[in-house]
C-alpha cells in the first residue's frame, strides 16, 4: 500500500528518527485531560499510557465514557494533554507549535471517525483529495494535481468506488461513506491510521467488511490505533488495551 | 490562501441559497448608492454646465444702473489672450402681456427679460443651439415625430431668432423660454407640440412692460413696446425655460432708459424751442457683459485677466466725470465666475450631495451586519465541517482565510451586480420614469391576476396535504400577486421627477463611476468586516468540540 504513493504524498519523516519494527511509533506517558463543562470539571483521562510500535494493529476498547476517544485525539494531535506527553517517534507532539502540529495531522496520521465526517458540499473525489490539497502549496498543486487525483482514483477503485467520483456524500450509503473516509484518510499515505468506532454506525455485515479493509491496511504495514467498545471488534487487532476510567487497566 | 479554500468558498457559494441573498443584499446597497449619488452627481454637472451655457465663463455686472461705454470694455476685453468673445446684456424683470385668451382680457406674466445683442450673445454662450423652433439636421428631422410641428418649418423662424426680428415685417422680435407660456405641453418623448395650434406662439404679438430705475433708485414710468414672437429656447434649465424672455438689447436699453440720452439742464432757461439746453451726453448701458474664455482657459484665469482690463478701462475714464464709469468694486461691479454666480445654487447641492453619501453609508452597515449575521449562522452550521478541516491539517489561519475570502466574494460579485443594475437603471432612468407614468397595459395585470389564481390553486392543494410551509409560502405569494395585480390595475400613471421642482426638464442619466468605484470597494471592505468576526468565531472552534458538534 505505502510503495503505491507517489513520494509528494508520503509523510515527511525528516524531524523523526526512522521507524524499527521494535520502536515505537507513538507513546503517550501518563497523560491526563480534564474537560470543563460550564462550572463543571470532567476529568476524562488520569494518567493514561500507551505504547503503538512500527505497524501494529492496536485497539482500545473501553465503555462509554472511560476516555479512549479523548487518548485518540490525543495521540493524534487534535487536542493537548493537560499532563503528561504524547510522542511521535520521539518527539513530544503537545509540545510542537501550531503549525508544527497542523502539519503532523495532515501528513503523519490519518483519522477515521464513526459517522465518516466527510464533508457534504464536495463530491467523493474531492473529499478523498482534501488533506492533499490542504498539505500541499499553490505551487505544488499546479505541477502535481494530476498526480494527486490519480493517487485519490485509485485509492477510491481499490475501495469499489470508481463508479462514485462525482457522487455527493449524501448519495453514499453508509458503507461507502466509511471507505471514502478511509480513503481519505490514507490519501497523504499516513504512519498511523487512528480509527475511532470505524463501524459504530454500520450494520454488522458492512462492519466486517470495513474491519476487512483494515485488516488490509494493516497487513500492508500501516500502524493502527483503533477505538471501540466492542470486545469482538477490538479482537481483530494484535493487540488490545483497556481502557476503565480514564486509566488503562 | 490554499487550494481547499478557494474549493470550499467555490462550493459553499454556489451550492447554498443563504449567500446568494448575501450577494443580492450587497447588490441592491451599491446599486441604490451608485444610482442616488449618480443622480446628484448629474444634477450638480447639469447645474454648472447650465450656467456656462447661458452666462458664459465670467460676467461682468453692475444692476439696475448698467455699465457705461460697455463698447469699448467690450472691444478691450475681446483682446485679451484668454477671452475668445463678450457680449453685451441687459437683465430686468417685467410684465409680459400675452397674446391669448381671446377678447380684451389677456394674460399677463411676470418674467426675467434679457436684452441681447445676439449675433455676439449667440458667440458667447450657445443660444442658438438652445433655438426649439427649427427644422434641424436631416438626421434629426427623421428622427421627429410625424405629430412634431417642427417637421413642417423652414429655417425662417430660426433665422428670425438668431436676428432678434421678424424679418418679414421689419418688427422687433421676442424669443420665449419654453414655458414662459401656456401653449407649450412637453410630451413624454421630451419634444413639444401646442395645446391648441392656432395658439402656437411663433409670430404672434406679446408686449413687453419694463420699469426704468433712476440712479438715484427712483422708478420712472413704465414703458411698453410690441414685439413679434420669433422663436422658443429650451435650454433644459426649467427656472430659465419658464421665466426667460429674449429681446433685442437696443429695446431694451430704450425702455429702461439705458440707452445714450442728451442731459439738458433743467436749472436754465428753456430756448426759444422751449427745450432746455443740452450740457452733455448720457452713455448708453448694459447691466451685465458676458464673456466667454478660449478652449482651455479656465474661467478663474478669465476672470483675472477681465477684472486687470476692467480696472485699466476704469483708470482711463476715471478724469472724465461724464463718463460714468464705476470702480471696480464689488458694491458697484462685480466680475464673477458662472461657478461663483451660482454658488447659492451649486454649494447646497454639493453639500448635500456629500450628506448623501453619509447617510447611505449606513447600507453599508447594512451589509456588514447582514453578512454577518449570515456567516454567524453558516459558522454554526459548519461547526462540524471545520472540526473536519482541522482534524485532516487545515491550521486556523487556513479556516480563518476560508470565511473571510467568503465574505470577500459576497462582496465582490455583489459589488459587481449592483454596479451593472445601477448602470442598467441610470441609463434607462428617464425611460423607467416615463414608463411609471403611463398607464400599465391591460395584459400586464391580467397576467398578474392568472398568476395570483395558479398560486391561489398551490395554495389549496398544499393545504389539503397538510403541507405547513408550503401552504404558508403559496398563500403569500397569492396575496402578493394578487396585490400588485390590483395596483397595477389601478395604476393611473404618475411622475416623481417634476421639473418645476427639479430644475431640469429630464432626469440626469449619468453614471458617476468614481461614486461607483467608491462605493465598491466600501461594500467589499464592509462585507469582509461583516465576515470577519463569524471568520475568527470559525477559527477558534476547538476540533474535538467541533467533531462532537450535534
Amino acid at each position: 500500500m505505502n510503495d503505491a504513493a507517489p513520494s509528494h504524498l508520503h509523510a515527511t519523516s525528516g524531524h523523526h528518527a526512522p521507524a524499527t519494527p521494535a520502536s515505537p511509533v507513538l507513546l503517550a506517558r501518563d497523560v491526563q485531560r480534564t474537560y470543563r463543562m460550564g462550572r463543571v470539571t470532567v476529568p476524562v483521562l488520569k494518567g493514561a499510557g500507551i505504547e503503538v510500535r512500527h505497524g501494529e494493529w492496536v485497539a482500545i476498547l473501553g465503555s462509554s465514557g472511560s476516555g479512549k476517544s479523548t487518548l485518540l485525539h490525543l495521540l493524534g494531535g487534535l487536542d493537548r494533554p493537560d499532563a503528561g506527553t504524547v510522542e511521535f517517534r520521539g518527539e513530544d507532539i503537545s509540545r510542537f507549535a501550531p503549525r508544527r502540529l497542523d502539519r503532523y495531522r495532515n501528513a503523519h496520521v490519518g483519522f477515521v471517525f464513526q459517522f465518516y465526517h466527510l464533508l457534504p458540499e464536495l463530491n467523493v473525489l474531492e473529499n478523498t483529495m482534501l488533506p492533499a490539497t490542504i498539505g500541499v502549496g499553490r505551487w505544488e498543486w499546479l505541477r502535481r494535481r494530476e498526480e494527486i487525483r490519480e493517487r485519490a482514483r485509485g485509492l477510491l477503485e481499490r475501495f469499489g468506488l470508481a463508479h462514485r467520483f462525482r457522487h455527493r456524500p449524501a448519495e453514499l450509503s453508509g458503507g461507502e461513506r466509511q471507505r471514502v473516509a478511509i480513503a481519505r484518510a490514507l490519501m497523504r499515505n499516513p504512519e498511523v491510521l487512528l480509527a475511532d468506532e470505524p463501524t459504530g454506525n454500520l450494520d454488522a455485515k458492512t462492519g466486517e467488511s470495513i474491519l476487512d479493509m483494515i485488516a488490509e491496511q494493516h497487513r500492508a504495514g500501516l500502524t493502527i490505533v483503533m477505538v471501540t467498545h466492542d470486545q469482538w471488534i477490538a479482537s481483530r487487532a494484535d493487540r488490545v488495551v483497556h481502557l476503565v476510567d480514564g486509566r488503562v487497566a | 490562501m490554499g487550494i481547499y479554500v478557494q474549493l470550499l468558498v467555490r462550493r459553499y457559494l454556489t451550492t447554498r441559497i443563504i449567500p446568494l441573498i448575501a450577494v443580492a443584499a450587497v447588490a441592491l446597497c451599491v446599486a441604490l448608492v451608485v444610482i442616488v449619488v449618480s443622480v446628484m452627481s448629474g444634477f450638480l454637472d447639469n447645474l454648472r454646465n447650465s450656467g456656462r451655457t447661458l452666462m458664459g465663463d465670467v460676467v461682468v455686472s453692475y444692476p439696475v444702473q448698467g455699465i457705461p461705454h460697455y463698447g469699448t470694455l467690450i472691444r478691450d476685453i475681446e483682446r485679451l489672450p484668454g477671452a475668445a468673445a463678450a457680449s453685451p446684456l441687459v437683465d430686468t424683470y417685467g410684465l409680459i402681456r400675452m397674446p391669448y385668451p381671446e377678447g380684451s382680457n389677456k394674460d399677463v406674466v411676470t418674467a426675467q427679460v434679457w436684452a441681447i445683442e445676439p449675433e455676439s450673445f449667440a458667440r458667447v454662450t450657445e443660444f442658438d443651439r438652445t433655438i426649439w423652433w427649427k427644422p434641424g439636421t436631416a438626421a434629426e428631422a427623421l428622427a421627429m415625430r410625424e405629430d412634431d410641428p417642427r417637421r413642417s418649418i423652414d429655417d425662417t423662424l430660426h433665422q428670425d431668432a438668431l436676428a432678434m426680428k421678424d424679418r418679414a415685417t421689419g418688427r422687433p422680435g421676442a424669443v420665449l423660454g419654453m414655458h414662459v407660456s401656456v401653449v407649450n405641453q412637453r410630451q413624454r418623448d421630451g419634444t413639444y407640440r401646442p395645446r391648441v395650434d392656432y395658439w402656437w406662439m411663433p409670430r404672434h404679438e406679446i408686449t413687453v412692460t419694463l420699469v426704468p430705475i433712476s440712479e438715484k433708485g427712483t422708478i420712472s414710468q413704465s414703458n411698453s413696446r410690441a414685439f413679434k414672437v420669433v422663436n422658443e429656447v429650451m435650454s433644459g434649465v426649467f427656472q430659465v425655460d419658464k421665466n426667460r424672455v429674449f429681446i433685442p438689447l437696443k429695446d431694451g436699453q430704450e425702455l429702461l432708459r439705458l440707452d445714450e440720452a442728451p442731459i439738458v439742464d433743467t436749472t436754465a432757461e428753456p430756448g426759444p424751442d422751449g427745450k432746455y439746453p443740452v450740457v452733455g451726453m448720457s452713455p448708453a448701458r448694459a447691466t451685465q457683459v458676458l464673456v466667454r474664455a478660449k478652449p482651455g482657459v479656465a474661467p478663474q484665469e478669465l476672470k483675472q485677466q477681465v477684472t486687470d482690463a476692467y480696472e485699466q478701462f476704469y483708470l482711463r475714464t476715471a478724469a472724465d466725470p461724464d463718463a460714468r464709469v464705476k470702480a471696480p468694486s464689488p458694491a458697484y461691479v462685480s466680475i464673477l465666475t458662472w461657478e461663483e454666480r451660482l454658488r447659492d445654487l451649486i454649494g447646497p447641492v454639493e453639500r448635500e450631495r456629500q450628506m448623501m453619501r453619509i447617510l447611505f453609508s449606513i447600507t453599508y452597515l447594512v451589509c456588514a451586519g447582514l453578512i454577518l449575521a449570515i456567516f454567524w449562522s453558516i459558522v454554526s452550521e459548519k461547526t462540524r465541517d471545520i472540526g473536519i478541516l482541522r482534524a485532516t491539517g487545515a491550521s486556523r489561519s487556513g479556516v480563518l482565510a476560508i470565511f473571510l475570502h467568503y465574505g470577500l466574494v459576497i462582496g465582490v460579485v455583489g459589488s459587481g451586480i449592483g454596479t451593472g443594475l445601477a448602470w442598467l437603471v441610470i441609463r434607462n432612468i428617464n425611460a423607467i420614469h416615463e414608463a411609471m407614468g403611463n398607464e400599465v397595459p391591460a395584459f400586464v395585470w391580467v397576467g398578474s391576476y392568472l398568476l395570483a389564481a395558479g398560486a391561489l390553486v398551490m395554495t389549496v392543494r398544499a393545504g389539503r396535504h397538510s403541507r405547513a410551509l408550503g401552504f404558508l409560502l403559496w398563500t403569500v405569494l397569492t396575496l402578493v400577486t394578487a396585490g400588485a395585480a390590483t395596483g397595477l390595475m389601478l395604476h393611473k400613471g404618475f411622475l416623481i421627477w417634476d421639473p418645476s421642482v427639479y430644475y431640469f426638464a429630464t432626469i440626469p442619466s449619468a453614471m458617476d463611476w468614481t461614486n461607483a468605484g467608491i462605493t465598491c470597494i466600501g461594500a467589499i471592505v464592509f462585507s469582509v468586516l461583516g465576515a470577519a468576526v463569524p471568520a475568527a468565531r470559525a477559527a477558534d472552534i476547538d476540533p474535538v468540540r467541533a467533531l462532537r458538534y450535534e
